[in-house]
């Protein structure tokens, strides 16, 4: 297995759509009835996924197979907890296996914020329409089209973060690149994404988003 | 609090894909805690994570949902009524952890206020308010307090307390080194840090050279993941005490 090998085909926006759809309701019906036949389709779906998502950081299929029953059990008996004002079901689910990968590996869970701290800054989540994520159907579109239209390189350093949890000083070794331009990789995907949000948000687009050259200079190899 | 230094894109994509450490995560959380700007661009990044999901590969898994099912049956036998809403509290990704840990209600107590003035991913590790803590001195206006019982190859993570007017030596990084501002400000060539700041060093092989230009002691809390090359030769003297 070859993990520098491009990742898999964009996807299409409108069945990614559907699909975002479908799996949303199916975790509603599921928080709501326990709906064995909406569960069936999510784990169907998703399972393969999750296991695949635990071995990409080497854990044997074993254990990836356990703990993939764990995180489908979690999607069982907490569907209730899941807001689809606040995230897609795919991010629901990839946020439990991330952090049960992480539980696993280390033997400690990730740490997280504690959103009953009494410093918790809420300003931006009000105003700042820059940076919010809402995950209603327009954003959540916008989302997956920005993502399905990343350049090869820039997807291939996505994946290879989220899919084998590398960091990205562990890409740049991996791939044999100096380490400023993963970060420049890494900055432009994000502002593609980030960009494509805020285009819609305002009257004149500000595309300069795409333009910005990471400055990078300082992280360069010296010569 | 005004937060005017803020964390990179390519950490926070670290911190959302999981390749991080504890201690650079609990870092990051202090920091998400107080910039509710990173916060917002921690969740988005977390979509990423979600739309890239889809992405994945399929493997066969040998279990089916029927199996699942049944026994989440035989695991609700042993559950309390109505204990199933503790478990997701105070986790801003929804579930944390696996589905087994129920028994967590019993120590709701903890959310009580832990250190006043102290984000909560950070007050967890302290036994004692800041001033209160065992501070070693380490060098003139200078203390520690180690919150990593790890050998130093495996990344520092500390504590310092640095009285007003100290100036620390010049040093650069040879890895990645986050600093998150707890209390005081300093000054350095790449800005001016305050409180609830996050200093996002990757890499910066420009030394620098902080001065602490606050009238209360300045306490910096501190994550690398590998020992940084000090440039002076006070310098060099120092970084086996200091650590940094």
């Amino acid at each position: 297995m070859n993990s520098s090998a491009p990742p898999p085909t964009k996807k299409n926006a409108t069945a990614a759509a559907a699909l975002r759809k479908r799996m949303g309701d199916n975790l509603l019906a599921i928080g709501r009835d326990r709906d064995e036949a909406a569960f069936a389709d999510v784990y169907s779906y998703y399972a393969g996924r999750v296991k695949s998502f635990l071995m990409g950081k080497g854990m044997n299929e074993d254990t990836a197979e356990e703990l993939t029953q764990e995180i489908m059990l979690v999607v069982w008996r907490r569907a209730e907890s899941y807001d689809p004002n606040k995230a897609a079901a795919s991010t629901w689910l990839f946020t439990i296996a991330r952090n049960r990968r992480i539980d696993y590996l280390r033997g400690n869970s990730r740490i997280e914020v504690d959103l009953d701290d009494e410093m918790l800054d809420m300003q931006s989540t009000e105003t700042d329409t820059q940076e919010k994520f809402v995950a209603d159907e327009q954003s959540a579109r916008q989302l997956e089209t920005a993502l399905a239209s990343l350049p090869q390189e820039q997807r291939q350093v996505m994946h290879l973060s989220y899919y084998r949890g590398m960091s990205h000083g562990d890409i740049a070794q991996w791939l044999e690149l100096p380490i400023g331009t993963v970060k420049s990789r890494i900055r432009l995907a994000i502002q593609a994404v980030r960009g494509s949000l805020k285009d819609e948000e305002m009257s004149a687009p500000d595309t300069s988003a795409r333009d910005i050259a990471p400055d990078d200079r300082s992280t360069q190899p010296s010569q | 609090m005004t937060v005017s230094h803020h964390l990179t894109d390519e950490t926070i994509l670290d911190y959302s894909a999981g390749s991080l450490i504890m201690s650079m995560e609990t870092l990051i959380a202090c920091h998400l805690t107080v910039c509710s700007h990173c916060r917002l661009r921690a969740e988005l990044a977390d979509g990423i994570g979600g739309g890239l999901l889809d992405d994945f590969e399929s493997v066969p898994v040998s279990a089916s949902p029927g199996d699942l099912i049944a026994r989440a049956g035989s695991m609700a036998d042993r559950d309390a009524p109505g204990s199933g809403h503790s478990l997701d509290s105070g986790q801003s990704g929804g579930l944390a952890e696996s589905g087994e840990d129920d028994h967590r209600a019993d120590t709701a107590g903890e959310s009580a206020t832990l250190i006043s003035g102290v984000p909560r991913p950070l007050a967890r590790l302290l036994p004692a308010p800041l001033e209160d803590l065992p501070w070693r001195r380490i060098a003139p206006g200078i203390r520690r307090h180690n919150l990593s019982n790890q050998p130093r190859r495996h990344g520092a993570f500390q504590l310092l307390r640095l009285e007003p007017g100290v100036v620390l030596s010049a040093h650069s990084h040879a890895d990645r080194e986050l600093t998150f501002l707890v209390k005081g400000s300093y000054v350095d060539e790449i800005g001016h840090f305050k409180e609830g700041d996050i200093a996002d060093l990757d890499g910066h092989h420009d030394a620098h050279r902080p001065v602490v230009d606050s009238d209360v002691p300045c306490i910096a809390l501190i994550a690398t993941q590998s020992p940084v090359r000090f440039t002076g030769l006070v310098g060099k003297i120092m970084q086996p005490f200091v650590g940094i």
